[in-house]
């Protein structure tokens, strides 16, 4: 590879949008010229300058509430059309509550593992999507942005019954920026939040009701993936806009 | 898919993206007003199309190829009126809270003089520049937000980050960075 290749392919290589192939290239004509490897350099000086997040501009307060009351249905509303479709049922309602109760139960009666995940996993999943997708909305992200575990994970401290692994995963692409409080699944959670280049990723964590198999479980919901895992007495869910690849190799990191 | 479904998702789907979609149109229509108005069209008009939206659908690149051509058309629009286009004072965008200690102080010149930077560039470039760093997409991604192949975006990235490189420098030499 001659200099006027790498400048056509330097900005691709430094985006890492390159093929293998043409990476292996790039390198190899870097490690030899100078020339090419000061423009790289000088390519990472200008990304650190870009890099602070602050250079966005922030959607003003009025117009991001103007708008999720536009598109999103007042709960009150919501609240009428549930009690209009249920009004006519009304006698059906005690019906299906006792029904619900038998079946209750029955299942406590013969759930020797006292397991319910299989009841409650599908729910929970959509749960888990609208806690992420909450925390996208709501102003504040983070209760503590830190970037720090050992800031973090004092945090929950005494605001939790429960002290959650917080790890931070940086080298690996995944930045640690911070934790918050979040309620899911009927109880207060910790939910630590990582960042993939611009993406947000929640993992929600809980005390596990049984140890399950420990053996992952990816869900996908509206463009949002979902991995699921049952370790070290907790529940996680992780939950982002990233590929469900990247996930897969977040829980890879969770379990090391 | 009944009203209310489509709604949850558009809900779920789009309304995360606001920060996005506002960041990208006050990066194309240089003042906030003109911004917000952008913000508030291109999501009725995704509503709007929201049926032609498929499961598998870039949600982030789908919105924000809204927001571009939505905000073209009302350029468009003004060049024809001959209207001129208020230019903000980048200096108010940035929330002043003094005193800030030093260090805070020089984080925000240097957010100023970069932002100023990348105003200064031609809008091609601009856009790439701001779609690839401050928005995180990947060429794939702003080649559909942009409209154009992905060699294109590679040379406007490439052309773009020279010219910024070089705005920056010069500032650097003013003693502005």
């Amino acid at each position: 590879m001659n200099c006027q290749e790498c400048r056509d392919y330097i900005d691709p290589y430094f985006d890492s949008e390159l093929d293998t192939g043409d990476a292996i290239r790039v390198g190899q004509h870097l490690r030899d010229c100078l020339v090419c490897r000061e423009r790289l350099q000088s390519r990472e000086a200008l990304k650190s300058l870009l890099g602070d997040p602050q250079l966005k501009f922030e959607i003003p307060e009025t117009l991001r509430e103007k708008l999720v009351s536009r598109f999103r249905p007042p709960a009150a509303s919501l609240k009428e059309r549930f009690e209009r479709k249920y009004i006519a049922r009304r006698i059906f309602v005690p019906l299906a509550l006792a029904a619900g109760i038998t079946l209750l139960f029955g299942l406590v009666f013969l759930n020797k593992n006292g397991r319910f995940e299989l009841l409650n996993a599908p729910s929970l999943v959509d749960e888990v999507v609208a806690g992420h997708v909450r925390s996208m909305l709501a102003t504040h992200l983070l209760d503590v942005p830190s970037t720090d575990q050992h800031t973090v994970k004092p945090w929950f401290d005494g605001k939790l019954k429960f002290a959650p692994p917080v790890r931070d995963l940086a080298d690996h692409g995944f930045r640690l920026i911070g934790g918050r409080l979040d309620y899911l699944n009927g109880q207060e959670v910790a939910a630590v939040v990582y960042q993939k280049n611009k993406h947000i990723i929640n993992l929600f964590l809980w005390p596990a009701q049984s140890n399950g198999n420990g053996s992952p479980r990816s869900f996908s919901r509206n463009g949002y993936n979902v991995i699921h895992w049952n370790r070290d007495g907790f529940d996680w869910w992780a939950v982002s806009d990233v590929s469900a690849t990247d996930l897969a190799a977040f829980e890879g990191l969770q379990r090391q | 898919m009944n009203d209310e479904h489509i709604r949850a998702r558009f809900e779920t789907l789009m309304l995360p993206l606001m920060n996005d979609a506002y960041n990208l149109a006050r990066w194309l229509m240089r003042n906030s007003q003109d911004a917000e108005d952008m913000v508030q069209e291109s999501y009725f008009r995704a509503f709007k199309f929201f049926g032609s939206f498929r499961e598998g659908t870039n949600a982030r690149a789908w919105l924000l190829r809204i927001v571009r051509n939505t905000c073209y058309t009302a350029l468009a629009g003004d060049e024809r009126k001959g209207r001129e286009v208020p230019l903000e004072e980048e200096l108010n965008e940035i929330q002043d809270a003094s005193p800030l200690p030093p260090v805070i102080l020089s984080r925000k010149a240097t957010i100023e003089a970069v932002r100023a930077a990348i105003a200064e560039l031609d809008t091609d470039f601009r856009e790439a520049i701001v779609l690839r760093e401050l928005e995180g997409l990947s060429y794939k991604e702003i080649s559909e937000v942009t409209d154009v192949p992905i060699g294109t975006v590679m040379s406007r990235l490439s052309r773009g980050r020279d010219q910024l490189a070089l705005l920056l420098s010069d500032r650097k030499k003013n003693d502005q960075l």
